[in-house]
């Protein structure tokens, strides 16, 4: 039955990528002829453009193109990047980790301290904590991303100079170790991942929030505490689990979507990543490697939904029943 | 129990942040040597590759122009020409064969001698392959090498360029020219150390990163006072600007207008405006109904009054002061004032005279018709005044130009467009002819920072269908041009150059708006002995940028050189602690307190 159920998620992942390559395919082929792109070249005679597209293979009917391109991507030949001229997987695979590192850490953060937040709110709801955390998260939520980067940098890397301004790493250092290494990206990191926490933080808090008074309100809860156990065991044996559902969807399918979000932070803190290796390569115009991110985003929220739907069948019995 | 599989799956995530950062920044150590001095550079981008072969960044300029030596350098203080790889030649009597005598003791940095056959492999190969290396070898018709320290140079024509202009990088044959040549144009990445004769030679480039220089040991000239330099990419101009706020890195040779005016408040940081070969234009559609049948534009564009109207009613240094905030030069015909041996103020200068410019035009019978544009016989005063969406400094420009041409009677229409967009409208074809479709546009152009000829080319009638977006076309300026080109003397030079600013300062195919300078900005605690130098005057470039390596020689590190500013390692540490044992605080704290409240109160 769950193998069954396992296998139809599945199914449906991979139909909705096969749509995204296609999708992907045609949206840069509409853009016009890629050698206008490629060869800017006023005096390029129309035998070397001819030898472009062949070189290229966009003398083939467009159907044997397609064909072609599923082909390479099955075999992660994504192209060359037309700025770097090195395969486009290659700069995706480098800066791949990076975003993960930077929006895993800011996507655990804020779950973690969003529903925390949450959950002291809802227990709490209409008092004086309540509202200045409702307040707080309202405020990150509305604010804009590469505003509260750019206060951060001030406070932490100008005015009080404790973090790096920028970058991922200390440029040019010889590390003696992993762990010297690592501290070294770990300070990199804290004002990037306290960016990019707070501005994921407001939506967890929120949906935790209600989540957590609409299950306080309901019947059984009232019956545990008849029951005479402690307070503090009813919120946190029965009623956060139950609380946690939407918020378990959320910040899987969240994960998917902000590793391409994370553009204006990566771009604000140089951080290496997917974000900033798409807004290059926008202005750049590098079209291949442009073709490359996007695919990735789309895999990467195809399979973060995925991700979610199996964390749901893990999390929740009314999924197995089923 | 579910809520146990909760914090299953939240440890798991926590390993696998804490396994990120370690596969993350697995790979990033690469080391330099303790106590080594180092000059940090701070800028936007890396060169996406130091392949010569298919490299196009200006940063790759950058790094070469570091690495390698030219067959003649140029000579900061004025670019004229000096000894390169060559150490000496001698021009025959018909100008068009010259001979260059190597230093028979150069070595490569890897130890090998410096030959003739790595001139001849150079200028031949890079020469006819590379990608912006082709057009300095036209003219060239073969290449000798009697002996390891002579290169025979043969030409069509007598071509200055061949000692004052050759730009093709030197390299070690026994290094390139044993990669195919097929592989060196496609996705090839040349070995490290980068094998080369300049002060510094590449040893690490990671182009997310960074590159690194380290000292030639096998160097020519006098031992630079740094060990190494390190360009750090930073994504963006902001970011490089914070850097050097904040004490991350040294020097960023290239900051924004608006950064440049906040930058030079700070303390401890020096900013310098310096020249460059580049400048901004207002084009007007010149080109004639024989070259281009099918052309789109107002005819009335091309009558002379209407543009020398336009240039006295165009007040440029306002230009400068409000959109470029001051930072650019007020231009003084098309050759900037960046190329000292050639520059001059010419005598037809337009300078601001709004009263002139109506003069002239009632002169020319073109009826003043108060707020609206004049009129001539069914001809109107009316211009669409294209720029690039991508320039906020050109919008500007534009915008004050056609506040200020209003004035006289004048409308300039301004449409901001993409520059993909204005390109297309300036290159248009119809049946194979050139067909542009505008009246005017602003936009600019960069010159090769030694040798004008670049700047001086896109007028000429044989660049209509290459470089030339205005379409001018005069026989006199062209012969001019061939003239110059085969002129080894610089005041001979000067004067046939001087001509060809004349003429266009007449009839008006562009009119050069602002030369554009090079922002500079470095920290004084850091780095010494930092002078304007490219050219030799106060608007000198301090590092001679893809010019000379020489500044680089004598810049030396300042009394605190080496300390690194921002992220100190022991207070980032007690921040961590301090926060730690505070949120530890909070919950023991909160535990306690949880413990001393009733079991059974109710929180209604």
């Amino acid at each position: 039955m769950s193998g069954r159920w396992l296998a139809g998620k599945v199914a449906a992942a991979l139909l909705t990528f096969a749509f995204v390559l296609v999708f992907n395919f045609f949206l840069f082929r509409v853009m016009g002829d890629p050698t206008t792109q490629l060869a800017r070249l006023p005096q390029a005679t129309p035998e070397e453009l001819q030898q472009l597209r062949h070189n290229y293979g966009l003398d083939k009917p467009l159907m044997g193109q397609f064909v072609d391109y599923v082909g390479d991507t099955g075999r992660l030949d994504l192209g060359l990047s037309q700025r770097s001229r090195q395969p486009v997987w290659s700069e995706i695979k480098d800066a791949l980790p990076w975003t993960l590192l930077l929006v895993g850490t800011g996507t655990l953060l804020a779950t973690v301290i969003g529903s925390w937040l949450g959950v002291v709110a809802a227990t709490r709801r209409g008092k004086r904590t309540d509202d200045g955390l409702l307040g707080f998260s309202l405020f990150t939520y509305a604010a804009p991303e590469y505003w509260i980067g750019i206060i951060l940098i001030l406070v932490f890397a100008v005015w009080i100079p404790i973090f790096p301004s920028g970058l991922q790493v200390t440029p040019g250092v010889q590390f003696s170790g992993f762990f010297s290494n690592a501290w070294d990206v770990a300070k990199h990191l804290v004002l990037p991942a306290t960016a990019m926490t707070l501005m994921l933080l407001g939506q967890y808090f929120l949906i935790m929030r209600s989540s957590m008074v609409d299950v306080l309100t309901e019947d059984f809860i009232t019956v545990k505490r008849a029951t005479g156990l402690p307070w503090e065991r009813v919120v946190r044996r029965h009623a956060v689990p139950n609380a946690l559902l939407p918020l378990v969807t959320l910040s899987a399918i969240q994960f998917g979507a902000v590793v391409g979000g994370a553009i204006t932070i990566e771009t604000i803190f140089s951080w290496p990543g997917l974000g900033e290796l798409s807004f290059q390569a926008i202005n750049d115009k590098d079209f291949p490697v442009l073709e490359g991110t996007f695919l990735v985003f789309s895999a990467g929220v195809i399979l973060a939904n995925l991700l979610a739907d199996c964390l749901y069948f893990y999390l929740d019995p009314r999924v197995q029943s089923r | 129990m579910r809520l146990k599989r909760v914090w299953t799956v939240t440890g798991l995530l926590v390993a696998t942040v804490a396994l990120g950062v370690g596969v993350a920044s697995a790979g990033g150590a690469s080391g330099s040597k303790q106590g080594d001095s180092i000059l940090k550079i701070g800028w936007a981008q890396n060169p996406s590759t130091i392949n010569p072969y298919v490299g196009q960044d200006e940063e790759a300029f950058s790094i070469w122009a570091i690495n390698w030596d030219l067959l003649v350098n140029f000579s900061p203080k004025d670019l004229s020409p000096t000894p390169g790889i060559a150490e000496s030649w001698d021009i025959s009597d018909d100008k068009k064969t010259v001979t260059f005598h190597l230093d028979p003791n150069a070595k490569w940095s890897d130890g090998q001698p410096i030959t003739s056959e790595d001139v001849k492999y150079s200028l031949e190969v890079l020469g006819s392959k590379g990608a912006l290396f082709t057009s300095y070898t036209d003219n060239i018709t073969s290449i000798e090498t009697p002996n390891a320290d002579t290169v025979v140079i043969h030409t069509k024509r007598p071509d200055a360029r061949i000692v004052g202009g050759l730009f093709i990088y030197i390299l070690p044959k026994h290094v390139w020219g044993k990669v195919p040549v097929g592989d060196l144009t496609g996705s090839y990445k040349p070995e490290l150390p980068l094998v080369g004769s300049g002060p510094f030679i590449v040893t690490d480039f990671e182009p997310n990163r960074i590159t690194k220089m380290e000292k030639n040991p096998n160097f020519r000239g006098p031992e630079p006072k740094f060990d190494e330099i390190q360009f750090i990419r930073y994504g963006n101009q902001d970011a490089a600007e914070r850097a050097l706020q904040v004490g991350e890195v040294d020097m960023v040779p290239e900051v924004s207008a608006a950064g440049f005016a906040r930058l030079g408040d700070q303390p401890n940081i020096e900013t310098l405006r310096a020249s460059s070969p580049a400048y901004t234009q207002m084009a007007f559609n010149s080109c004639s109904t024989k070259i281009c049948p099918d052309a789109q534009y107002n005819p009335a564009i091309q009558d002379l009054a209407v543009r020398q109207a336009t240039a006295y009613a165009v007040d440029r240094e306002r230009i400068n002061q409000i959109a470029a905030r001051d930072t650019s030069f007020e231009a003084h015909g098309m050759l900037p004032s960046f190329y000292k041996s050639f520059y001059e103020v010419p005598a037809d200068d337009y300078p601001y005279d709004p009263e002139k410019a109506k003069q002239i035009l009632d002169d020319a019978g073109w009826q003043d018709n108060g707020d609206s544009p004049r009129t001539k016989g069914g001809q109107e005063l009316k211009f669409n005044l294209y720029v690039r969406s991508e320039s906020p400094y050109d919008i500007q420009a534009a915008k004050l130009v056609a506040e200020q041409a209003k004035a006289v009677g004048i409308e300039y229409d301004v449409q901001v467009v993409s520059t993909d967009k204005l390109y297309d409208l300036t290159v248009r074809k119809v049946n194979g002819k050139p067909a542009p479709d505008y009246d005017t546009f602003i936009w600019g152009w960069g010159g090769d920072p030694y040798d004008p000829s670049f700047l001086l080319s896109v007028l000429t009638t044989g660049e209509i269908g290459g470089s030339s977006d205005s379409y001018y076309s005069n026989p006199t300026y062209d012969r001019l041009f061939k003239q110059q080109a085969g002129s080894f003397d610089t005041a001979q030079r000067k004067g046939i150059i001087q001509r060809m600013v004349a003429l266009t300062q007449h009839d008006l195919p562009y009119l050069v708006i602002t030369y554009d300078p090079n922002l500079e900005a470095y920290r004084t605690d850091r780095v010494a002995n930092v002078e304007p130098t490219c050219p030799e005057d106060s608007t000198g470039d301090a590092i001679c940028d893809q010019t000379s390596y020489e500044p680089l020689l004598t810049i030396a590190p300042g009394s605190s050189s080496g300390e690194s500013g921002g992220g100190g390692s022991g207070i980032a540490i007690a921040v961590v602690a301090v926060v730690v044992v505070g949120v530890g605080a909070f919950f023991v704290i909160r535990a306690r307190r949880r413990r001393d409240s009733e079991p059974l109160e109710l929180d209604e």
